[in-house]
């Protein structure tokens, strides 16, 4: 048999084939969303995982939302202002809304989310330290809550917009307990939850009721896709609409289907090469900006990630409050690194360990570039590849790290406190080395102003003083990609992950 | 012979408390959940991580909670997983039926393949169709599971789209992951066929078969095949060890809900009731499935049940 004949005979059967195998096709009006972890509990205080914010919009709403371009708008509060010298934050909040049990939101809601948030409940789960600075929530009327501040905490308002702080009713669950309440979640939000298949799919219908417009489709169907590849493989084959994780070299690929659709935007995660300021030839503040001059981070973001990234200079990416357009990265000169590192007294062929997270391939490729980069100043980098949790929450809490090791940040809150506060402040957990009096006081002056200029200003005075200490090689901050089949429309995506498919339609 | 049988049980329960154990103590080497659950907050203190520590129960010492979680399993409840609090055991009631599916099918299909095709290959031994056999058979212990996975999954589901790439959808989900474990399971089943075969056919007692005049057919599969049935049967349930390990890599690839995915994301984020409820079925499946290999020796041959 001739092979035309053979793939028209193969054409021909799977045609068949196809008709008898494959699921009925989509309901007209089902949005398809590929998530890649399932975080196993629907509570808002139970979990901080991105997949939860991936979801938990669409069903829950906070006081203050974000919009897709990261704006802080009223949600469930029409408007808030500071009283007291800023000891007293008063919200105002939206009448007319329900939860989807047919509860009423008030004022009572919102002090029983924060009281549950802030008390025993919240402790057993991780969301409860990002809220410490609330003292506690007073109802003053049905309509008007204050929340009493134990400390300032600048970054506030945008914790309010989601994730631990979104309201939840108070009736359904005293009644039927959190345990129930993880597993069929009830909000205000767009979508009212239907079904939920652990590790597999979670199921939403629209809220024709919805305070801000019903939402376009009738179903959100989630489903649980580990693998970036299956992701892709999933979005070919049409069964899926929105994809969260695909693999840099599909993208060519999905971008020839003309079905489909790739999306690559600044997104919240920076990664960057932290230097182990303690150790040997990396104590040297000159030998650490010869190292950040060695590697060509253009080239890299060029070549390696095809372009899906921006180089920074301070570690975190444009959409952070607190990104210093002025700064720039140290230009690429191995040249000038040569002479910095003999002048500093490094001997050609000295040894230096990079650690990095093994599973992330794409990493592995710019490990190994940095590598050889600094191979070419006369570095030799050894690789130590390790497992994603035992580097983040064993190796580098404890200081065991080599000379260098990656660091990547979500940074959820857009903001650089956030970060640098966890990265740099004495003792924090990912800051095993640096102790640093200057340092630990500005971050300690713009995390204690409510005053957003002031901080700015403070914020971006840390950046270039983490810079001129060179306590870390910058690398870039990662776009945030999706892959999307285009029968789907008006999508809003946003660059954190944490969907609204308000205004989606699905053709 | 059920003094045998006892003894075998005992050992079977001795085996199984020896690796839930080690893996309960191991996993607990592999760092702190606390720390994973609070990964991405902004701040958190030691106070807020002894707090999420209590929660979990991980105050306590090893034994106590190793204890605790003994007492739980022999009811058939594992406790809640850390990562949302879904009982343990609702999760592993929805995946064991999926792994068993794919355990069960791909077994069944490489043992349908493999037994007549190691027979021909043993039968025409050193000519072109025993060749042929051997050759197809070495490629397929060529493949890594998950690239063959892969390859399924861009021919079947993308190329020429007749199968869903993933999930649970039906039967026709279940093609894909079960040829992928079939392919491999048949390469070396083929191969252990027509050796156990050959040794066979030299036997005084098949040419005694043939000088009486039996047909071919009888004296393959009435007398050979059930005289080598016990080294295949034997290797058979050796290899059900075997196919669990693939079938995780298996599973992950076409996002199977089983308990293969479950306990490496049970790995992944140090979910340790999760990993102990899930390697504690699967090692009582595989202790169970080496158990009854050595009933199955008894009913095949009636040595052993004098003995």
């Amino acid at each position: 048999m001739k092979p035309f004949q053979l793939k028209t005979l193969i054409a021909a059967s799977s045609l068949a084939l196809a008709t008898l195998l494959t699921p009925s096709a989509q309901a007209a009006g089902t949005l398809n969303v590929a998530i890649h972890q399932d975080p196993g509990n629907w509570d808002p205080i139970a979990t901080f995982l991105v997949s939860w914010g991936a979801v938990g919009s669409q069903v829950f709403d906070g006081l203050i939302m974000r919009t897709p371009d990261m704006k802080l708008v009223p949600g469930l509060a029409t408007k808030w202002e500071f009283l007291d010298k800023n000891t007293k934050l008063r919200f105002t909040l939206r009448t007319g809304v329900k939860f989807h049990n047919g509860e009423p939101f008030d004022a009572e809601a919102v002090k029983f989310t924060f009281d549950r948030l802030l008390g025993e409940e919240g402790k057993k789960g991780p969301q409860q330290s990002n809220y410490n600075a609330i003292e506690k929530v007073v109802v003053v009327n049905p309509t008007t809550v204050d929340f009493v501040m134990k400390s300032p905490d600048p970054v506030l308002l945008t914790k309010l917009a989601g994730y631990g702080a979104m309201i939840v009713p108070p009736k359904y669950i005293t009644e039927k307990g959190s345990a129930y309440f993880g597993a069929n979640p009830v909000g205000t939000g767009p979508f009212k939850f239907a079904e939920y298949k652990p590790k597999v799919s979670l199921s939403f219908t629209k809220n024709a009721d919805y305070w801000g417009g019903a939402p376009k489709v009738d179903n959100l169907n989630y489903r649980f896709i580990t693998e970036p590849a299956t992701q892709a493989a999933e979005l070919q084959a049409g069964r899926i609409d929105v994809a969260n994780q695909i693999p840099l070299a599909m993208i060519d690929t999905l971008k020839k289907d003309p079905k489909l659709a790739v999306q690559s935007m600044d997104g919240p995660v920076a990664l960057a090469m932290r230097y182990n300021t303690q150790r040997g030839i990396m104590k040297d503040r000159e030998v650490r900006k010869a190292l950040t001059m060695a590697v060509d981070r253009d080239a890299i973001i060029k070549t390696i990630l095809l372009g899906n990234a921006k180089p920074i200079a301070s570690f975190q990416g444009e959409l952070s409050f607190g990104y210093d357009p002025a700064l720039k990265p140290l230009p690429f000169n191995p040249a000038q690194a040569k002479a910095m590192l003999q002048k500093a007294g490094v001997k050609p062929g000295s040894t230096i360990q990079i650690d990095f997270r093994g599973s992330d391939s794409n990493f592995r490729e710019v490990a190994q570039a940095v590598a050889s980069y600094l191979q070419g100043v006369g570095i030799t980098a050894s690789l130590k590849p390790y497992d994603t949790n035992v580097l983040l929450n064993d190796i580098i809490p404890s200081g065991k790290t080599g000379e260098m090791w990656q660091n990547q940040w979500g940074g959820w809150t857009f903001d650089y406190d956030n970060t640098a506060y966890s990265m740099y402040y004495t003792k924090q957990r990912w800051n095993p080395f640096d102790d640093d009096a200057k340092l630990n006081a500005l971050l300690h002056t713009q995390r204690n102003t409510w005053d957003q200029a002031a901080r700015k200003t403070t914020l971006q005075e840390i950046g270039r003083y983490v810079a001129d200490q060179a306590l870390e090689m910058p690398l870039y901050s990662l776009n945030t990609i999706y892959g999307l089949n285009k029968r789907a429309k008006n999508l809003a995506l946003p660059a954190d992950g944490r969907f609204r498919f308000v205004d989606a339609t699905v053709e | 012979m059920s003094g045998f049988l006892l003894k075998r049980f005992l050992q079977a329960i001795f085996v199984v408390l020896v690796v839930t154990l080690f893996v309960s103590y191991a996993i607990r080497l592999s760092g702190d959940p606390a720390l994973m659950l609070s990964q991405g907050a902004g701040s958190v203190t030691e106070e807020d991580l002894a707090n999420i520590r209590k929660g979990l129960g991980l105050e306590r010492p090893f034994l106590v909670q190793y204890a605790e979680f003994l007492r739980g399993a022999v009811v058939g409840d594992f406790g809640k997983s850390f990562m949302g609090g879904t009982p343990v055991s609702k999760l592993i009631a929805d995946a064991l039926p999926a792994t068993l599916a794919l355990a069960l099918v791909s077994l069944g299909v490489s043992v349908l393949v493999s037994v007549p095709l190691g027979i021909q290959a043993a039968v025409h031994k050193g000519k072109g169709i025993d060749q042929l056999i051997r050759i197809v058979s070495l490629v397929g212990l060529s493949f890594p599971n998950f690239w063959l996975a892969i390859m399924l999954v861009l021919l079947l589901a993308i190329t020429f789209p007749i199968l869903p790439p993933s999930g649970w959808d039906g039967p026709a989900s279940l093609v894909m992951p079960a040829l992928t474990m079939a392919i491999i399971l048949s390469a070396t089943n083929v191969r252990l066929v027509r050796t156990a075969m050959l040794e066979t056919l030299s036997a005084q007692y098949i040419m005694v078969a043939r000088a009486k005049g039996l047909k071919d057919r009888v004296v393959l599969y009435k007398h050979a095949l059930r005289n080598c049935a016990i080294p295949l049967i034997t290797y058979i349930g050796l290899q059900f060890g075997n196919l669990i390990g693939g079938i995780v890599v298996v599973e992950r690839v076409f996002n199977w809900p089983g308990l293969g995915t479950l306990a490496f994301e049970a790995i992944a984020s140090r979910d340790y009731p999760v990993l102990q409820g899930t390697v504690t079925v699967l090692s009582v499946m595989i202790v169970a499935v080496n158990l009854l290999v050595d009933i199955a020796y008894g009913l095949v041959d009636p040595r052993i049940r004098t003995k």
